[in-house]
């Protein structure tokens, strides 16, 4: 699938839709081990299954290879939530907290 | 919450300048592909030659957030319990402050927290769920490469989740080691005693180690990757292969694996598969493979063991799987696994020979004993493995008591001198001054699992007397730990069995 568009705008952020997805056989029994085939982007999953995140045109690849790709949700592309990236005061502050109390070079 | 890159770089920064005695930053040779500079972080108590190393890497997959903040958290863990003398608590699980001296007195610990910053710096301003490096890939707009393909075992053989396009998540690149961001790590590995390494990925809670490419067999040697044909992009050609691994080492890791995942599992009870990296899914050209392949390929390198952890469990969206809201208490599990890893990487023997012998001949010796003969069979394999179980609360004990430090040394000196020597027997004075050691030390554990190891020991040393080195190391390869002693065959043996009448 090597000719499958993955492409990236001018600021590196992917173009299009994707998906996080389940992989199966589907009515045509067609074999799971040649997923890989297709280089997409597998994620582990705890039951076994093959999760992949997967874009609009991948998605069309794996069912006119017959596969049945149930869609679980959308992933948006887009940054990390801000609100889960530390602030330079607080990451400061972490590391001056767990080092409280024991003298520095500076200060010897 | 997660730390950004310069945030990342600047508290390692901050350690290297306030504590100079205990950490070292440095920058490696090469600068990301977007000319961010890559650091180094050395963590020692002390001074002195180089050590043993081990090296944990971090955040080569860049979306996979939580294990850089873990491992510089780890760092600052090690170090505040040493210099506080107080043991460090992870949940339910207690590393006593005498073993984290210990791993700190014993071990270089080389940490590279963020091997991949450009890709950490893009997930966190651009594209979440990003995987590779910030490569600009000729011919096409697609950007990036793998760094757990792009290492130099089995490169570029398509096998399982590894490509050849530069547009999949899993590209391996142009050539092995074509990025500046694995060179770092290469020329870690190159430059200093590396013993043990961890890649720390996330998710599915899993302790990995080689194979990736193929499953493991250990029975046939001369079927390796040196000889196996690589077909540049497609899979292995020869149908059914497996990968040797000998004995010993599938036994190490297995080893190694079961702490760690007892560590993590002691914090709240996550439970961590340790198991072949082939067990998540085929690869080629993954940093554990590549690491524990270095001196199969080139027989002048040390080995070192290879692990990968995967941090964390699957969550309700791969997003929270990847980089959870909290990732606290993964982030505890993961250190907890990480000290288990340091702990296991300490050697007893050369710990000894580092405080009391000048040269390395000793220990040199004796690690022969160990590799080219007792790990030749089962049974040789299971007392590796007991010592192995025992080492690093034997030493904590010895560090605390001088004398029996140095009688334990002693007997590590005659041990070495009677390995080169197939005439001279054990006499019943070496015998009981080994008995007496380990006696010792067996007072000074309360593990019952521990103690049991030492009265194995205990009572295969008394049945010794009389044997040459050459006897006694058949014997522990015949005779497992807790078989039936083999008979005595010194005086002193016949005095005490007519005793018993």
């Amino acid at each position: 699938m090597a000719n499958r568009s993955k492409g990236a705008d001018a600021l590196g952020k992917p173009e299009g839709e994707r998906f996080e997805a389940t992989v199966h056989p589907g009515v045509r029994e067609a074999a799971l081990s040649r997923v890989a085939d297709l280089d997409l982007d597998r994620i582990p999953d705890a039951h076994g299954d093959v999760r992949v995140i997967i874009t609009a045109d991948e998605l069309g690849e794996l069912v006119r290879r017959g596969y049945e790709v149930r869609v679980v949700r959308t992933v948006p592309i887009a940054p990390l939530d801000p609100e889960r990236i530390q602030s330079d005061d607080d990451a400061a502050r972490w590391l001056e907290d767990r080092i409280a109390g024991i003298p520095r070079e500076e200060e010897r | 919450m997660y730390r950004t890159v310069a945030q990342l770089d600047s508290q390692m920064q901050s350690l290297a300048t306030w504590f100079p005695g205990f950490f070292t930053r440095m920058q490696l040779p090469e600068a990301s592909v977007q000319g961010r500079p890559v650091y180094a972080l050395r963590l020692r108590a002390g001074t002195g030659p180089e050590r043993r190393g081990v090296l944990l890497v971090g955040g080569t997959h860049a979306r996979e957030l939580m294990n850089p903040d873990a491992i510089i958290e780890l760092a600052v863990d090690l170090f505040v319990s040493y210099t506080n003398n107080r043991d460090l608590v992870y949940g339910g699980k207690t590393w006593p402050a005498a073993d984290i001296k210990l791993i700190l007195d014993a071990l270089d610990i080389w940490m590279v927290p963020c091997a991949n910053p450009d890709g950490r710096a893009h997930v966190m301003t651009v594209d979440d769920m990003w995987r590779k490096n910030r490569a600009t890939n000729a011919g096409t707009t697609c950007m990036g490469v793998d760094l757990n393909r792009n290492a130099d075992f089995m490169w570029g053989v398509a096998e399982g989740q590894t490509s050849c396009s530069p547009c999949a998540d899993v590209y391996a690149g142009t050539s092995a080691f074509s990025e500046p961001e694995g060179r770092n790590v290469k020329h870690l590995l190159d430059t200093h005693r590396i013993a043990t390494f961890v890649d720390v990925h996330s998710f599915s809670e899993l302790i990995l180690w080689p194979w990736g490419h193929a499953p493991t067999q250990t029975t046939d040697p001369k079927k390796n990757f040196t000889t196996l044909p690589k077909p540049k992009c497609k899979p292995i050609q020869v149908a059914g292969y497996q990968e040797y691994l000998p004995p010993r080492d599938l036994q190490r890791f297995q080893t190694v694996g079961a702490r760690i995942r007892d560590a993590i599992a002691a914090v709240r009870g996550r439970t961590y598969t340790s198991e072949p990296g082939i067990g998540l899914y085929a690869t080629t050209g993954t940093w554990s493979d590549y690491v524990y392949s270095r001196h199969i390929a080139s027989s002048a390198l040390e080995k070192t063991y290879g692990f990968t952890f995967e941090t964390g469990p699957q969550a309700a969206t791969v997003e929270d799987s990847f980089h959870p809201a909290d990732p606290t208490l993964i982030k505890r599990d993961a250190k907890s696994g990480m000290v288990a890893l340091l702990q296991q990487s300490i050697c007893a023997i050369e710990l000894i020979g580092a405080q009391f012998f000048r040269a390395q001949t000793e220990v040199t010796a004796l690690q022969k004993v160990r590799d080219k003969l007792l790990s030749t069979t089962d049974a040789g394999r299971e007392w590796i493995a007991l010592f192995e179980r025992i080492e690093a609360p034997a030493v904590v004990a010895m560090l605390g008591d001088r004398e029996l430090l140095s009688e334990t040394a002693e007997l590590v000196k005659r041990a070495s001198a009677l390995s080169k020597d197939d005439t001279t027997k054990l006499t019943d004075e070496e015998v009981d001054a080994g008995l007496k050691v380990v006696r010792r030390l067996r007072s000074r554990v309360e593990d019952a699992g521990l103690r049991k190891d030492l009265r194995a020991i205990e009572v295969q040393l008394d049945g010794l007397r009389g044997a040459a080195m050459s006897k006694a190391v058949e014997k522990l390869m015949t005779t497992a730990p807790g078989a039936k002693a083999p008979a005595r065959t010194g005086s002193r043996a016949k005095g005490k069995a007519s005793a018993g009448r």
